[in-house]
């Protein structure tokens, strides 16, 4: 029983670091013109295909997406602009932290 | 003729696995849209090498002339307003391609089709409104003129994923036809790729769209 406490501790241990590790930076941005589920469809397809870009998650009601990047991974501000123009929306801010 | 139509649509339901409501998607989005009401059935599928503009191929049959038109159609977005809480849209829309009717002193005729119009729209997470015209020339066959307004409102305001529900009407004005406006009161369903309309007119003419975005 005590084993098999131990094993317990040290696997959740081992899982929470392995997370802490494999979670990249995060931005968030407001974005214009972002009203329906198909415009959250082409930024989710447009931002998604970058290879620094882990996941997307689309807020249709604050018009947010929060972009979660690789390990050691980011874009730059402008290259987030210009991939959210390129879906053929626009920015109204970028930042590290959601409001 | 009627094999034929029944044939395409087949084939679009059996191909919208590998496709993708508005005119032009986004960078390498297929969209198919499968049309139905009182005058019409039409299949148009897509693909956008950009956000401004797509192509693709566009059957349609209208039901009371039986005469077909296969294009290729060019939709174009011309300008679009990207606000905080909205976003509006102004497009060219045009295709290219044969006419084909099998009726009375048209049987088996041939000949050169094409259209040309415009649709604007403006939109938020709670009211839609678009306006939208065409002329279209059938060769020997037709030439008319057509316009439609389109607009709706939600009860609820859902996030991305959720089922958004629309409470819509489409008023069709067909100048050359007899019965030259159509009322058709519809439901929206819209749930990710997926958006479905289903009504029918005042005279009880079922209305079924569906487009799907991949």
């Amino acid at each position: 029983m005590k084993n098999l406490f131990l094993f317990f501790i040290l696997f959740a241990s081992f899982y929470k670091y392995s997370l802490a590790n494999d979670s990249g930076s995060t931005v968030y941005a407001y974005v214009n013109g972002l009203v329906c589920d198909f415009c959250a469809r082409a930024l989710e397809k447009t931002i998604g295909k970058n290879d620094a870009v882990k996941s997307i998650n689309v807020d249709l009601r604050d018009k947010i997406i929060t972009i979660n990047f690789n390990e050691n991974k980011k874009l730059e501000n402008s290259i987030i602009e210009q991939l959210i123009a390129d879906a053929g929306y626009s920015v109204r801010e970028i930042t590290s932290e959601k409001k | 003729m009627r094999k034929y139509f029944y044939l395409s649509f087949l084939v679009a339901l059996f191909y919208s696995d590998f496709v993708k409501s508005r005119p032009v998607s986004y960078p390498g989005g297929l969209t198919l849209m499968l049309m139905n009401n009182s005058m019409k059935n039409s299949l148009h599928a897509h693909y956008s090498p950009t956000a401004k503009a797509s192509f693709g191929y566009k059957f349609e049959y209208w039901r009371k002339n039986q005469f077909s038109l296969n294009l290729i159609q060019m939709n174009n977005l011309i300008k679009r307003w990207n606000k905080p809480d909205s976003q509006a849209n102004f497009y060219l829309k045009s295709g290219l391609g044969n006419a084909y009717s099998d009726k009375g002193r048209f049987d088996s005729k041939n000949g050169i089709a094409g259209f040309a119009g415009i649709s604007t729209d403006w939109e938020d997470q709670r009211y839609f409104i678009q306006y939208a015209n065409r002329y279209t020339y059938a060769a020997e066959i037709d030439k008319f003129y057509t316009q439609s307004l389109h607009f709706g409102i939600t009860p609820y305001i859902g996030d991305y994923g959720d089922i958004h529900t629309w409470l819509m009407m489409k008023i069709d004005h067909k100048p050359k036809f007899k019965k030259n406006f159509i009322f058709t009161p519809h439901f929206r369903f819209f749930k990710d790729v997926h958006l479905l309309e289903v009504g029918a007119d005042l005279s009880g003419k079922v209305m079924f769209n569906y487009i799907f975005r991949y």
